[in-house]
């Protein structure tokens, strides 16, 4: 394929490049291969395995939760088993199955209907793929710590505080509050991915307004994704910080008095709104495509569907206070958010009549894809109709917290999971190259559907039953809402045991499935390119499954159709566009072949676990000690990795020996505060774990960082509307969208708590609190440091295009040093502020969110310069200057940089001024 | 030119107490100043394509989005 990409060699790295020739993947059926995969198809059966995997998980806690239904009073599981149970099955559907199957799909079928090789970033795929394994495996610990999460998968304030959770549950509710977190770092990386690629990979002659309706609905999930999880992101990290360091009740974030328990729906629902919708969409574009297909007709009214699909994801950013209908919000905005809500439905209402119409105008071929969709549009009506109940605040004010809300909820969301039952079925014959069988889908549909109304349909009947009790009233005969009117004569026992029958059937309808799938991939059913009459996406362009390198030829549209152009001619292209500096990751070396394979992303996500699990049981007068102890050890490691990659200098040594002298400081300090020996033989294993994840983690992020590892960027790509910036510029950019939202986060509720408490008297409030005096100037200093590091980027920018070595390590080393005194000046003002003046971080509010968010801001600050000792000794073998290229990777560092000089531009009034 | 926007926020320090408001404002805004500068010039927000500046609107309109609502719904 691409012959002679390294129009830039010449840099050293590239000798150590070359030598790796084992970029080729393994064949599939060894082992090896599953765990060093980066591509795009491998991945995306990976996920939508593993997601299978999590259904079975959850739904066998479905069961036990219907089994302790059967009866009203006390039955087979304890109350505490009850709540972990309930949680623990929402939280693994939502978040384990449901996504994470849609973006199986996705992950196979994005690059192929948009004509791409793989994805922008093959390596970051495979790291988001085992990060969300590992997050479901931490979720699997939690049950073995005591217990897990029994919050409810919305986890209210103050439930989910210590003081509030059962203490046998502590160490598993950190583990579940951080396996959430984990998850949402897969995510990110994954929507970063998943945005770049759409924009700019797409084939020539493609149009985004033209790419298929599946491809068009996962860009606006992950659009959505990328915003409303880093809110809950920074809602997960104030409740570790509640869990970890303060302890009363009154304190912290959410159990304050300022509205704590309101602040937590108000930032969970911001994401959780979002987030019904991001499992929704996927499902909608498969009821698009299958529509399409079984139809044999383009679907009617194809751009509005579009711009509602569009309408909706925006709008689904205004309206998340229609779950807050019973809290302590205001009149007026409820009034606003109840016509939001129902102005949302209305867009919905398009696409379904879209979705019917094009079959009243196709000839519909009666497929099992096509049945699953038809059932899931039927399905989701009910599931909408019963929704705009909800919206309305009055009708909310009867049916909030009922079954009512289960049996919408399940509509909606299972409906989704209906039709993406439909996707598997469609694509099988795509995946596998051989064809399911036909009856044994139709008795699956047929058992699935009738299970489905009979689990669900009876909680509308029974309504009145509260949700998430794990016993309800007998005797009560159910009602028809806000009249007195009793539509049967028996009490609620029945209908709840006819949804436990209803369970099991739809339940095992889905071993007919698996039966199925399994038989047919032995079968002798081949298909060739499409086994449909009518398709309109690439996909069904090439053969059954798709070769490799996805397609016969360069992909195009130019003509209007799709056609391939032939490798060798397109060649040419693939060679220039290697200048744009299209490599996977910072500082990556040049080398032939695209196809690569690393065990790095597994390594990493396999820290991350350790790491996690860790930090579940870490106490708080020690939890900064791992990460300090693993500081020298990073060091030391871009030393030794570095070395071995790019050939031993002076500097390499430097950084070796440096550690040493960095890790007798920490553990001088360590001394006085706890002491050595005895306080390492205090410390929990706990902090041992988090030791070794976190040294251990910072290692694999070196190796990868050194790995060689290149993606060439094909020329003859649509690439609007971001022409012109690289594919890793634009990864950069896409994630500081999702850290503005994660900062906005905690400055959102650092205003709001403040809106709560009185916001001009705010330090007077403080200082009652024990807070003397907060001076000015250390922030103001900070400012000044800051501003002038971020300018010192610049200037290590403009040297590496220059082509100066010396300039660049000394323009990028005075940045770390800005970074060091701004650290400097901060520890000194916290000792002040903490220790001497004695306001700690559970001192009321404001030192709550003075602390939190001027140390989320001085985690990013320390992250940066660990990346910055990288760079250094990248620079200094002299990786960035070779005709300005690779000078592109410290213009992204910049980028980063120059982001946290924003926030602190923000967070300098905020914290200190005002 | 950043260390002189800096310096402009300095003043601010005194004048605080008589007219909050007014100063609360001012303040604010010459955050903004100094970070539309870093964005458009550190950044080279400038010289890149629309979009990018769009996407970084469209974070920035969903903390508003959070912050005005959550603030405004306890007014
Ligand atoms: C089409 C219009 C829709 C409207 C007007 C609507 C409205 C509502 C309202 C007002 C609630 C809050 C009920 C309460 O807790 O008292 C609610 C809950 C819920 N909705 Fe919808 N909804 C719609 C569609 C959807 C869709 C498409 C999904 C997901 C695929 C969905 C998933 C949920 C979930 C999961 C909850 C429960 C959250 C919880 O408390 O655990 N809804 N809906
Ligand atoms: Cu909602």
């Amino acid at each position: 394929m691409t012959e002679d990409v390294h129009t830039n060699g010449g840099t050293d790295s590239h000798e150590t490049g070359s030598q790796d020739d084992g970029g080729h993947l393994p064949p599939k059926s060894s082992v090896k291969r599953w765990l060093v995969t980066t591509n795009h198809k491998d991945v995306g059966i990976l996920y939508m395995i593993t997601s299978l995997f999590f259904l079975v998980f959850g739904g066998i806690l479905a069961f036990m939760i219907r089994m302790q239904l059967w009866q009203s009073g006390p039955f087979i599981l304890t109350d505490l088993g009850y709540n972990q149970i309930v949680t623990a099955h929402g939280l693994l559907m939502v978040f384990w199955f449901l996504s994470p199957f849609a973006f199986g799909l996705a992950n196979y079928l994005v690059p192929l209907q948009i004509g791409a090789d793989d994805l922008a970033f093959p390596r970051l795929n495979a790291v988001s793929y085992w990060l969300y394994l590992f997050s479901g495996v931490l979720l699997g610990i939690s049950f073995f710590q005591g217990s897990s999460l029994p919050t409810g998968w919305t986890l209210y304030a103050p439930l989910n505080l210590p003081a509030f959770i059962p203490p046998v549950a502590e160490l598993g509710s950190m583990s579940g509050i951080l396996a959430l977190a984990l998850f949402i770092a897969s995510v990110t990386i994954g929507s970063v991915n998943f945005i770049t690629t759409m924009y700019r990979m797409r084939a020539e002659g493609l149009r985004m307004r033209d790419i298929p309706l599946f491809s068009i609905s996962i860009l606006l999930t992950v659009w959505m994704m990328l915003f409303a999880f880093a809110a809950l992101l920074a809602a997960l990290m104030l409740l570790s910080f509640d869990h970890v360091f303060a302890g009363e009740v009154g304190t912290g974030y959410f159990g304050s008095e300022e509205g704590g328990s309101l602040l937590w729906t108000h930032l969970f629902w911001f994401f959780g709104h979002p987030e019904v919708y991001i499992v929704f969409f996927p499902a909608l574009g498969v009821m698009a495509e299958v529509v399409q297909t079984f139809s044999g007709r383009r679907l009617v009214g194809r751009k509005w569907f579009i711009i509602a699909m569009a309408l909706v994801a925006i709008q689904s950013f205004i309206v998340w206070m229609h779950h807050m209908f019973l809290t302590a919000i205001n009149l007026p905005i409820k009034t606003v958010i109840m016509v939001t809500t129902i102005g949302i439905s209305l867009p919905f209402d398009l696409m379904v009549f879209a979705l019917i119409y094009t079959m009243i105008k196709g000839q519909v071929r009666w497929k099992t894809p096509f049945l699953f969709v038809l059932g899931a549009i039927v399905l989701f009506i009910i599931g909408g109709i019963t929704g705009v109940f909800l919206g309305a605040i009055v009708l909310d004010y009867s049916f909030r917290g009922t079954y009512w809300v289960v049996a919408h909820f399940h509509y909606t969301m299972a409906s989704g999971a209906v039709a993406l039952v439909g996707g598997i079925y469609y694509w099988y014959p795509k995946i596998t190259g051989k064809m399911y069988n036909e009856f044994l889908g139709k008795v699956h549909f047929v058992a699935a559907f009738v299970g489905f109304n009979l689990l669900y349909f009876p909680m509308f009947v029974v309504w009145d039953t509260p949700r998430r009790w794990f016993h309800y009233s007998g005797t009560v005969a159910p009602e028809i809402p806000f009249t007195n009117i009793t539509l049967f004569e028996t009490g609620f026992t029945i209908w709840h045991q006819m949804a436990t029958v209803g369970a099991f059937l739809f339940g095992f309808s889905f071993l007919i499935m698996f039966y199925n799938l399994f038989v047919s991939l032995y079968s002798d059913r081949v298909v060739d390119e499409s086994p449909w009459a009518y398709t309109g996406s690439a996909e069904w362009a090439v053969s059954s499954p798709p070769p490799e390198g996805n397609f016969p030829g360069t992909p195009s549209f130019a003509t209007g159709k799709l056609s391939f152009l032939d490798r060798a001619e397109t060649d040419g292209g693939t060679e220039t566009a290697a200048t744009d500096g299209g490599v996977a990751h910072a500082a990556q070396s040049h080398e032939q072949h695209a196809d690569h394979t690393s065990w790095w992303p597994l390594g990493m996500s396999l820290t991350a676990l350790i790491l996690g699990l860790g930090i579940s049981g870490l106490e708080a007068s020690y939890f900064v000690w791992p990460f300090l102890f693993a500081i020298p050890a990073f060091v030391a490691f871009i030393g030794i990795f570095g070395a071995r990659s790019d050939g031993y200098t002076h500097l390499h040594g430097a950084f070796v020996g440096a550690a040493v002298p960095l890790l007798a400081l920490f553990a001088l300090v360590f001394h006085l505060h706890h002491g050595i020996p005895g306080g390492l033989a205090e410390a929990n294993q706990y902090f041992w774990i988090s030791l070794i994840g976190i040294t251990s983690g910072l290692g694999t992020l070196v190796a990868m960082g050194y790995e060689s590892f290149h993606v060439p960027t094909p020329t003859m790509s649509e690439q609007w509307p971001f022409e012109g910036v690289s594919n890793t510029k634009l990864g950069m950019w896409v994630f500081i969208g999702s850290d503005i939202i994660l900062f906005g986060a905690f400055i959102g509720s650092y205003i709001f708590m403040r809106i709560r408490a009185n916001w001009t008297q705010w330090w007077d409030i403080a200082h009652n609190n024990g807070l003397t005096h907060h001076p000015v100037w250390p922030g103001l200093l900070n400012t000044y440091l800051l501003l002038a590091s971020s300018f010192t980027v610049v200037l290590a920018l403009a040297y590496a295009k220059r082509g100066s070595r010396r300039g660049t390590v000394t323009a990028l080393s005075v940045t770390f040093v800005g970074a060091t005194l701004f650290l400097l000046n901060k520890g000194i003002e916290w000792v002040d502020l903490y220790i001497h003046q004695g306001w700690q971080f559970d001192s009321g509010p404001a030192a709550s969110t003075f602390y939190l968010t001027t140390g989320l801001h001085a985690a990013h600050v320390v992250v940066g310069m660990l990346i910055m000792l990288f760079l250094v000794a990248r620079a200094y073998t002299g990786a960035y200057w070779s005709d300005g290229e690779d000078a592109q990777t410290i213009e992204y560092f910049g980028l980063y940089w120059h982001f946290v000089d924003i926030v602190w531009l923000f967070l300098f009034p905020l914290f200190y001024i005002l | 030119m950043a260390v002189s926007t800096t310096q402009a926020a300095l003043e601010f320090v005194g004048l605080l107490e008589a007219q909050y408001w007014i100063a609360f404002i001012a303040i604010l805004v010459l955050s903004a100043l100094k970070a539309v500068t870093v964005a458009g010039w550190y950044m080279h927000m400038r010289e890149e394509p629309r979009a990018i500046t769009y996407l970084a609107l469209a974070g920035l309109l969903g903390v508003v989005a959070l912050t005005a609502g959550a603030g405004y719904s306890v007014l």
